[in-house]
């Protein structure tokens, strides 16, 4: 006789506690070595940006024609990982979709340590990097102001908004979570989040002005996370540059943006359950949902590949259809054949729901998804600065090991950040999930009924 | 006749919001909850009208609005550099200025009022507030004097109260 199936029992507020809370317990070895590495390659790569500083410019691959390449590809690329945080914490929040509740704090983490990652590019990139607040506008001596036409002062502009509104927005759905683990932290731990927690005791009065603030300042994000890729996409589409001036780029890096966004979130996430061992927060119904919008989103981002390619065939202009020739067949072509691999054929296999709900398989997929969409930046900055107007000014770029080591560094940077958040601070939201608890009742049965 | 109050728990906010409304039904003291979620029931049980922070949030979105403008105009006008006869107030890229600091300074606003009329960050501790509130339990704190406070019990205890206790001299906020 086969034995009845182990009865598990609903998850109750205290479970969800219990759950998140445990995640927050002191780590072990492992944990503070993984932390070292992080952190020691960060150190390797602030060192060469301090040899750069000092030396210029001259020590990345940087040459005419070819002056934007892997700081700015970097630069575009983290932004855009950021953007799947807004996504998941605002608009999905103001859909009120379900299945957001369980990953929304940990995309909205990873929005903010990719924003801080993305602004430090911009810097990076510069010769002078002390000048830098030459962007902002400040009263001095010659009445010298940015051009507020310029798109690098529009970007200036957006991205520090971004950061500034993401942080907030984070900070306060923290704060409820905070006073809760404060209830139950004992030591310097309590000491932490009480001071963290600013007195927050979920009084009718606090939740009344929260609830409010909190969808208002979802309201607000929402614009603001399209306008700061658009913005970003327009730093090259107001330029006349060929493979650079295009109409859709604002709706086109958006899509993307959202894409290698969310495949990030899976990136991130899948280990991370593994390891934290919870499975009874994060289901398979959650990675379901996050491999659908990074299918669509592939979808839209194939479409904008064909309607650019079809818009330079279509507009005649010789320059321009040289620009696109170099691109699909010339020496960086198979950058261009890996990017279409990575970002319009290998995320098709997600309309098979065994392969959405099988982790190895998403996680492989989702990294595809980050180096494909590392690639596509590439390949439209460097790739279409080196095929210029005229013959006579090609060239072509070599990353030299000062900016490979600096990329490295921002991953570690990134990765590192996101790993100290997850232990000393709730990676999931206990007071979303317990909102949601009925929905997270549903995706567990529903896994329990698959895996009988 | 001295002031008491009662400190109840629930195990859900449909218990909870019940009482709070048969207490308000019978006019029986002030009473302030805790909660571990932002709850639409005892929200509507209890009837306050909505929160002034999104007034704060729109004169936030104005103020950042207007900034916007007088940065752009006004450093415009401060060196006037005429290129090709085309005015100098070229108003279509101020757009984007004027917007990014419609929603910081919307978002700051914002973020700053819900702290100020949610009265936070404070080192008190709301008389009644339990551990427990903010993890599984709904709170009620009645203050209501001594003569009440069966009446006051009895009613919790219908309404679904878990645990029920008194306390003398405890002010709600």
């Amino acid at each position: 006789m086969a034995a009845a199936p182990k009865a598990i029992p609903e998850p109750s507020f205290r479970d969800i506690d219990r759950s998140v809370l445990r995640v927050m317990e002191p780590a072990g070895l492992a944990y503070w070595a993984w932390i070292g590495f992080c952190f020691t390659l960060v150190a390797i790569a602030a060192g060469l940006w301090a040899r750069q500083i000092y030396s210029g410019l001259g020590v990345t691959g940087l040459r005419q024609p070819v002056m934007w390449a892997v700081y700015i590809t970097n630069f575009v690329f983290w932004v855009g990982i950021a953007h799947s945080g807004t996504l998941i914490s605002a608009i999905l929040f103001l859909f009120r979709t379900k299945w957001r509740t369980a990953v929304y704090r940990a995309a909205e983490t990873m929005t903010i340590f990719a924003v801080a990652t993305a602004g430090l590019f911009p810097l990076i990139h510069l010769g002078r990097v002390w000048f830098f607040y030459w962007l902002l506008p400040y009263p001095n001596e010659r009445s010298l102001q940015p051009d507020f036409r310029s798109p690098l002062v529009w970007d200036a502009f957006a991205v520090s908004t971004y950061l500034t509104i993401s942080a907030l927005f984070w900070t306060m759905g923290l704060i409820p979570d905070i006073a809760n683990a404060r209830e139950a932290a004992t030591g310097w731990r309590k000491k932490f989040y009480t001071v963290l927690a600013m007195g927050w005791q979920g009084t009718d009065r606090q939740w009344r002005h929260y609830s409010m603030a909190y969808l208002l300042m979802a309201g607000l994000a929402t614009p603001l996370v399209v306008s700061v890729h658009s913005v970003v996409s327009w730093d090259f589409a107001m330029a006349q540059l060929p493979g650079w001036h295009s109409t859709i780029f604002a709706p086109y890096f958006v899509a993307g943006a959202i894409f290698s966004g969310v495949a990030m979130v899976i990136t991130l996430l899948i280990p991370m359950r593994k390891m934290l061992g919870i499975e009874d927060l994060l289901t398979e119904w959650h990675f379901d949902n996050l491999a659908k919008v990074v299918l669509l989103t592939s979808l839209v981002v194939s479409y904008s590949y064909i309607t650019e390619t079809f818009m330079a065939w279509y507009a005649g202009d010789p320059i321009e259809l040289m620009t696109f020739r170099m691109r699909y067949f010339g020496p960086w072509g198979w950058m261009f054949g890996m990017m279409v691999l990575c970002n319009c054929l290998i995320p098709l296999l997600l309309f098979s729901p065994r392969i959405r709900v099988n982790m190895i398989a998403l996680w492989v997929i989702s990294i595809f998804v980050n180096i494909g969409m590392w690639l596509e930046r590439f390949v439209i900055i460097a790739g279409s600065l080196r095929v210029n107007f005229e013959p006579s000014q090609w060239g072509s770029y070599h990353p030299s090991i000062t900016e490979i080591m600096i990329t490295v560094g921002s991953f570690a940077w990134f990765v590192g950040l996101f790993s100290l958040f997850s232990r000393f601070l709730p990676i999931f939201s206990m007071t979303e999930l317990k909102e949601g608890i009925v929905w997270l009742r549903k995706a567990l049965k529903m896994d329990r009924v698959k895996a009988a | 006749m001295s002031t008491i109050a009662i400190i109840s728990s629930f195990a859900d906010d449909t218990r909870c919001a019940r009482a709070i409304e048969q207490l308000r039904e019978a006019e029986l003291g002030d009473f302030n909850t805790f909660s571990p979620i932002p709850s639409h029931k005892i929200e509507y049980a209890i009837g306050r009208s909505k929160s002034p922070v999104r007034w704060l949030v729109l004169a936030g979105g104005i103020s950042g609005v207007l900034t916007g403008l007088a940065i752009t105009i006004g450093t415009t006008y401060e060196w006037g550099l005429n290129a090709g006869g085309k005015p100098l107030v070229s108003w279509p890229p101020f757009i984007v200025i004027c917007f990014e600091l419609m929603v910081l300074l919307g978002g700051i606003f914002g973020f700053l009022g819900v702290l100020m009329l949610s009265g936070v960050p404070t080192t008190e501790t709301a008389p009644g507030y339990d551990g427990r509130f903010g993890g599984d339990r709904f709170g009620i704190v009645v203050r209501c004097d001594e003569a009440q406070a069966e009446r006051v019990e009895s009613m919790l205890k219908e309404s679904g109260a878990e645990e029920i206790v008194r306390e003398d001299e405890a002010q709600p906020r």
